[in-house]
């Protein structure tokens, strides 16, 4: 219409104009974090559980030995982080539904809009999601080890808080629970639906090893347990555990230092991580 | 200014959007036009940069929108009711959108209010109706304050009110100097909306006009004719160039044949006719005219051509 007004728009006039940044990427995925109520019940279910398994196996924990220093720090390590079994089912579920939520819902065509660059809102949602999980596993794990400490000593388990081993292994714990998640995301990134992701991740972390262990048994052969080692279950679960006087492993089984655990978890999740950050460019939303 | 140049999208064989070239100026509301399935969605798509094209380009105010800078700030985008989390507050997916762009909670609550949000916006977008999501999609685009605005069938699932809302909002954006580009399958909304149409059939643009031009294809030279021997008379027309269409059996639509001329021709064929009537054209027919040839899915079930 040759009448329309040629001014130009207003919106340089008020307010200082403010970009695009990976602050606010950082900054509007915890907001979509945390305004989903799903996200907060599975995160206060996972707390609670895991205290629960935690109490679960200290009061029913009995040695017919008594046990030396060493092993029961082990012992108690293990009842602090009994509950990450459960956890890193919660866990790798959240982690695909990151995702694969605002797929399944299209909300992702309004972040990729906002976001077009596509990579930092998932460079942002690993890093939100990673350290929001770190942090609520690393209460629910040391949160165990505290809490059952006192009911330990009945069953013949004396915790020594002083044992920086033992919360090592908490850390541990707490870092193998948001590398799942993580990876769950990366995985979620890569195919997209929300049962599939979670099909996917729930198949590596535990189908996998299961068919695994069938097969070595079945077979009566090394090999099988041997790849175990590396996958991301069996490798992770190396970061939580209490390796003070831990008894040699047998011959012919690899047993992954902690720290070879974390790095081979930590590769599993970039290689989901990568897989996904390049589809996600290359696909279209 | 959005700019489209040689573009193309295909997916496998099917070619969705076909070598379009086109400019939506600013200052003045630009209509996109075609029926379902012509391409418009995914134009749109291509324009933000959800969808990658095959072949040519698409820039907003010169550059790619994966280029931009601050892209909310530049280019509101409603790209369908849906892209929005189902589980979460209409208030806390445009404070989500908002952060990337660090834009203050002020302007959140300013757009809630402006697109009458405000009852609903504690509300998880689940229970949304399709008009509300409408709204919520546009309380998302104008988050920016942005020179561009982009909306795929912005009216739809709206009721009466809300369909003149939007009509009088993408008019005074458009008034303040911003490029508006709105799209629907409705000749009529756009009539009254848009000041330029792009129509757009089977992925490509079969018209980018000025409205009246438009309104102009619309005073049709379409004759209705009665007459009871409609078969052999319609053989007749075809015959002699018009094309013919019927929608009961004695009445025939002739176009492509002046009136006198179709009087001359009764009166040769020795046929008694009943009615013969000058159609004034609708914008409705215009546009069908117009996609005729292009409309993916005819009615009836045959197969697309």
């Amino acid at each position: 219409m040759s009448t329309a007004p040629t001014h130009t728009h207003p919106h340089a006039a008020h307010a200082p104009a403010s970009g695009l940044s990976f602050g606010g990427v950082l900054h509007s995925e915890w907001i979509k974090l945390h305004s989903l109520r799903s996200t907060l019940w599975c995160y206060l279910f996972t707390v609670v559980v895991m205290i629960g398994f935690g109490f679960l196996l200290a009061s029913v924990y009995s040695s017919d030995v008594p046990l030396t220093e060493a092993a029961q720090q082990g012992v108690w390590v293990q009842v602090a982080t009994i509950g990450i079994n459960f956890g890193q089912l919660i866990v790798a579920v959240l982690g695909a539904l990151v995702i694969t939520g605002e797929f399944g819902t299209g909300m992702i065509r309004s972040t990729f809009a906002a976001v077009p660059k596509r990579f930092p809102a998932l460079l942002a949602k690993v890093l939100v999601f990673g350290v929001t999980t770190f942090v609520i596993s690393l209460i629910a794990v040391a949160g165990t080890a505290a809490l059952t400490a006192p009911v330990l000593p009945a069953r013949g388990v004396q915790p020594d808080f002083g044992d920086s081993a033992v919360w090592l292994a908490c850390v541990g714990g707490a870092g193998y629970l948001a590398l799942i998640g993580v990876m769950s995301l990366g995985i979620g990134t890569i195919i997209r639906s929300s049962a599939g992701g979670i099909a996917a991740s729930l198949g590596l972390i535990l189908v996998i090893p299961i068919i695994l262990r069938v097969i070595a048994g079945v077979t009566n052969t090394q090999w099988p347990l041997n790849i175990l080692a590396f996958l991301p279950s069996e490798a992770g679960a190396r970061m939580f555990a209490y390796t003070v006087d831990e008894p040699p492993p047998p011959p012919d089984t690899i047993t992954l230092e902690p720290w070879q655990g974390l790095l081979v978890l930590a590769g599993w999740f970039l290689a989901a991580f990568v897989g996904g950050a390049i589809l996600l460019q290359r696909r279209d939303a | 200014m959005i700019e489209a140049v040689g573009l193309t999208k295909r997916y496998g064989d099917k070619t969705a959007v076909d070598h379009v070239t086109f400019t939506v100026r600013p200052g003045i509301v630009t209509g996109f036009l075609g029926p379902n399935g012509a391409g418009k969605s995914t134009t749109m798509r291509l324009i933000v940069g959800l969808d990658h094209p095959t072949e040519g380009s698409v820039t907003v105010g010169g550059k790619r929108y994966s280029k931009l800078r601050a892209p909310m700030r530049e280019v509101g985008v409603l790209l369908d009711a849906k892209a929005v989390h189902t589980g979460r507050t209409a208030e806390n997916h445009l404070l989500a959108l908002a952060a990337t762009h660090s834009i203050r909670r002020e302007r959140v609550e300013e757009v809630i209010a402006l697109t009458g949000l405000e009852s609903v916006a504690h509300k998880r977008f689940g229970g949304f109706s399709l008009g509300m999501g409408q709204r919520l999609g546009i309380a998302a685009a104008l988050l920016g304050d942005p020179a561009t605005l982009i909306l795929d069938e912005p009216v739809n699932g709206l009721d009466p009110e809300g369909v003149i809302w939007v009509r009088n909002l993408a008019r005074r954006l458009a008034a303040e100097g911003r490029t508006v580009f709105l799209s629907s399958h409705l000749m009529s909304e756009m009539a009254q909306t848009a000041h330029h149409i792009i129509v757009l059939g089977r992925g490509r643009v079969i018209a980018d006009a000025p409205v009246e031009s438009i309104l102009a294809m619309a005073k049709g030279n379409d004759v209705r004719v009665r007459t009871p021997d409609a078969a052999r008379f319609s053989a007749v027309l075809i015959a002699n160039g018009a094309t013919v269409s019927t929608s009961d059996p004695d009445t025939l639509d002739v176009s492509a044949l002046p009136a006198p001329r179709i009087g001359e021709l009764a009166a040769q064929e020795r046929v008694v006719l009943h009615e013969l009537a000058v159609v004034e054209g609708s914008l409705e027919d215009a546009y069908l005219a117009l996609t005729q040839d292009e409309v993916e899915y005819h009615a009836g079930g045959t197969e697309p051509a």
